[in-house]
């Protein structure tokens, strides 16, 4: 069995990508199809040529004093807004709720690098007498969620998930499965990331840039998720609902179509395929998926360990009343995810 | 419908106090703290030096020189952990590869070789790509799978110290929900100048072994190393004839939403977290032996725990010894709940609840039984283990046998 069973409801989203900020930029951009990146500048890697997806239309100043930003790094920033931003769209004050009953669930890939770098160059510099203490509580990938957590008071289950290009359904997967099981009435979904010079010498030493050059970005993708029952019951409009959620970590050699079989599963009317990841490279999976209209954020605002929160959200906002849709996540070495959402409206 | 069971049908752990479940039984029966110097990167600068190191480890004891060289210091403890518990469960074959998942708890991964990269790109050179291998704490995950050629879900979590106590926990679940018919799960960590440089630079290292729960200690001591379990559902290890262990009875996780580093002081959403850890293995109060503690050796950590214990248990507290198993093994980060449930469960199994070492003397402020004279029988067969992390990312474990 590969699959979940309770109806659980996208109730909010929120975007801060290469687009923008918020989910009208986003819209926007699925709709003008105009890629988002932007050349990188030339002295990072010491040559032309190279494209990024940096939200640069994010500024913390919009959302809280100065003083108060500097205790973020910027992974933890995009966290904090997104968060807030998708909550309220869901029309949740979490003041007003159980803070135990809404938890946060995040997919994150580098989040703490940029920290973790600064740090260690001050010991690297000036030795133990260059550390700066502050910096390293940030350096932990859980970072973000658990400052989104602390701003906004979410007291529920609280992970953070990294596994390749798929970490934000990764994270979708656990919120949905708590949800399922009551540990939580509300969950925060999806994936966060950021994206720093320092992290685009990383990928060309490590000849990232070679394989996977389709222009690295960052942001965040955020879903409010709640059971579809309870959503109804408070009156929430309802986005969307997930279904089924199937997953393989690799595909094992000599049994490549029955991991493809069990990840697509039964075919389903779907009418319309979202790629995230290099969900597009495998083409054993896309022969087995319909020949349907597709959806590839990362063509627009390019890739990242966490994309799939804004691939997810993308698709959300994509989906017509009653549409169904399937979403295909890969990383080249696994894992994979394919999701089922129905699109919804609102009560 | 009824819960499932989930058994514990293998056992694999590498660390400093054991370089396998036999060596490390001995350890922890006999209390042999593995706090010690480190040699790994220069820690002079440092005013606490020690650290529970991996010693006498050659990576070509374990891998083929081109394995070694792909795998971080982090990755190759959790494929030898792993390896361990897989060998012991005999589940490979036995299952579809598509029905075996790893459910891992990470932590600063392979940062000890990305620090070189970063040094040698600071001095002016290009950097050698194999020393970003293993950065991404994800990396175990796909390694033990590619390895042991599982199929099935592959997750890494990262909450800091906690996110191997929520990796089995959540690998229980994995199995109970039906996505698998057994689960490789675990954590792993290593050292690393980021970690030791950074708990130093906060000022809550001991320039000792750490001393949880006494009088006058100033924290924690640094830990690596690895510790894996392999699940399956009772009714299928049984109906193989697989040995049970011991079983992962149920876990909660939660957010304090309070600080990033400093624990929510009057204990009660600690308490929180391991009441809803009791509940979800529906198990009573009275029926818990003991308690394996995340007991840091900090000065707060302990005092908020010691409080949490007595929201819990109430009047019963006393009866209920709260132990710290991280005066034996350091605190070993993205793997210390992982190695913590280990020596839980091996402590369940052999009928004791273990010794939290190097005493100092009273502190009035922990003032509950932490076992500081020495190791008890006990006939107790379920404990709790608690995983309190940096960003108030809270677990607690409920294991029984």
């Amino acid at each position: 069995m590969n699959e979940l069973h309770d109806k659980i409801a996208v109730t909010g989203l929120a975007a801060i990508s290469s687009a923008g900020v918020g989910t009208d930029s986003l819209r926007e951009a699925l709709q003008d199809g105009n890629c988002r990146l932007q050349p990188m500048p030339e002295e990072i890697l010491g040559e032309k040529g190279h494209f990024w997806g940096r939200a640069e239309g994010f500024k913390a100043s919009d959302y809280m004093p100065p003083l108060k930003a500097r205790k973020f790094d910027r992974c933890s920033l995009f966290a904090v807004v997104a968060a807030g931003m998708a909550l309220k769209d869901a029309g949740i004050d979490p003041a007003q709720m159980d803070p135990s009953r809404i938890g946060i669930l995040l997919g994150c890939g580098f989040g703490g690098i940029a920290n973790s770098e600064e740090f260690l160059r001050g010991y690297f510099t000036k030795g133990a007498d260059g550390l700066i203490p502050m910096l390293f509580p940030n350096t932990v990938p859980n970072a973000p969620a658990s400052n989104a957590s602390i701003e906004h008071g979410l007291k529920g289950p609280n992970v953070t998930m990294v596994q390749r290009f798929c970490s934000a359904e990764s994270a979708l997967l656990m919120a949905c499965r708590f949800l399922e099981e009551g540990r939580a009435d509300v969950m925060v979904t999806g994936g966060v990331d950021e994206l720093n010079p320092l992290m685009m010498r990383g990928f060309k030493a490590a000849g990232q840039l070679r394989h996977y050059g389709r222009g690295f970005s960052e942001g965040s993708g955020m879903l409010v998720l709640e059971k579809s029952g309870y959503a109804r019951q408070r009156g929430a409009a309802i986005r969307a609902e997930v279904g089924n959620i199937r997953t393989i970590g690799r595909l094992v050699k000599g049994a490549e179509d029955e991991g493809a079989s069990r990840l697509l599963g039964v075919a389903a009317d779907h009418s319309l395929l979202s790629l995230s990841g290099f969900a597009s490279e495998f083409g054993m999976f896309l022969e087995r998926a319909p020949s349907l209209p597709r959806l590839e954020t990362d063509r627009i605002l390019g890739c990242s360990l966490a994309m799939g929160g804004l691939s997810m959200a993308a698709l959300v906002l994509s989906l017509l009343p009653g549409q169904r849709a399937l979403h295909l996540a890969a990383s080249p070495e696994g894992p994979y995810f394919a999701v089922d959402f129905n699109g919804g409206s609102s009560v | 419908m009824k819960k499932k069971k989930i058994a514990i049908t293998g056992l694999g752990i590498f660390c400093a106090a054991g370089k396998n479940v036999a060596s490390f039984t001995e350890s922890l029966l006999s209390g042999k703290c593995a706090i010690g110097d480190v040699d790994l990167f220069p820690v002079s600068d440092f005013q606490a030096k020690i650290a529970a190191q991996v010693r006498e480890y050659d990576p070509l004891d374990y891998f083929g020189r081109k394995n070694a060289a792909g795998l971080s210091r982090a990755d190759q403890f959790g494929v030898i952990a792993a390896g361990e518990a897989l060998k012991d469960s005999s589940a490979l074959g036995h299952y579809s590869p598509y029905d075996i998942g790893v459910s891992l708890g990470a932590g600063a991964a392979g940062m000890l070789q990305a620090e070189s990269w970063l040094r040698e790109t600071m001095a002016g050179g290009k950097g050698r790509p194999t020393l970003l291998r293993g950065i991404l704490p994800d990396r175990t995950a796909t390694a033990i799978s590619e390895i042991y050629n599982l199929g099935g879900y592959q997750g890494s979590i990262t909450t800091a110290c906690s996110s191997s106590a929520t990796a089995i926990g959540w690998g229980a679940d994995l199995i109970a929900s039906g996505r698998l018919k057994a689960a490789v799960c675990g954590g792993t960590d290593a050292l690393s100048l980021l970690t030791f440089a950074g708990f130093n630079s906060l000022r809550v290292v001991d320039v000792e072994p750490c001393a949880p729960f006494s009088l006058g200690r100033r924290g924690i001591s640094l830990g690596e190393g690895s510790a894996f379990f392999v699940l399956e559902d009772e009714a299928e290890a049984k109906g193989r004839g697989a040995r049970i262990y011991g079983y992962v009875l149920g876990y909660a996780a939660a957010g304090e939403a309070y600080h990033m580093t400093a624990p929510e002081p009057s204990g009660v959403e600690a308490a929180r977290v391991m009441t809803g850890a009791l509940r979800d293995a529906n198990v009573p109060l009275t029926a818990v032996g003991w308690v394996n503690a995340h007991g840091t050796a900090t000065p707060l950590n302990d005092v908020v725990e010691t409080k949490a214990m007595k929201l819990v248990f109430g009047d019963r507290v006393r009866e209920v010894p709260l132990v710290s198993t991280k005066a034996l093994t350091g605190h070993c980060l993205g793997a210390a709940g992982a190695i913590e449930a280990m020596a839980t469960v091996i402590a369940l199994n052999a009928g004791i609840i273990p010794q939290t070492l190097n005493f100092r003397g009273a502190d009035p402020e922990c003032d509950l039984e932490y076992c500081h004279a020495g190791k008890i029988d006990t006939p107790a067969v379920v404990a709790l283990s608690n995983s309190f992390a940096f960003g108030g990312n809270i677990t607690s474990l409920v294991l029984g046998i």
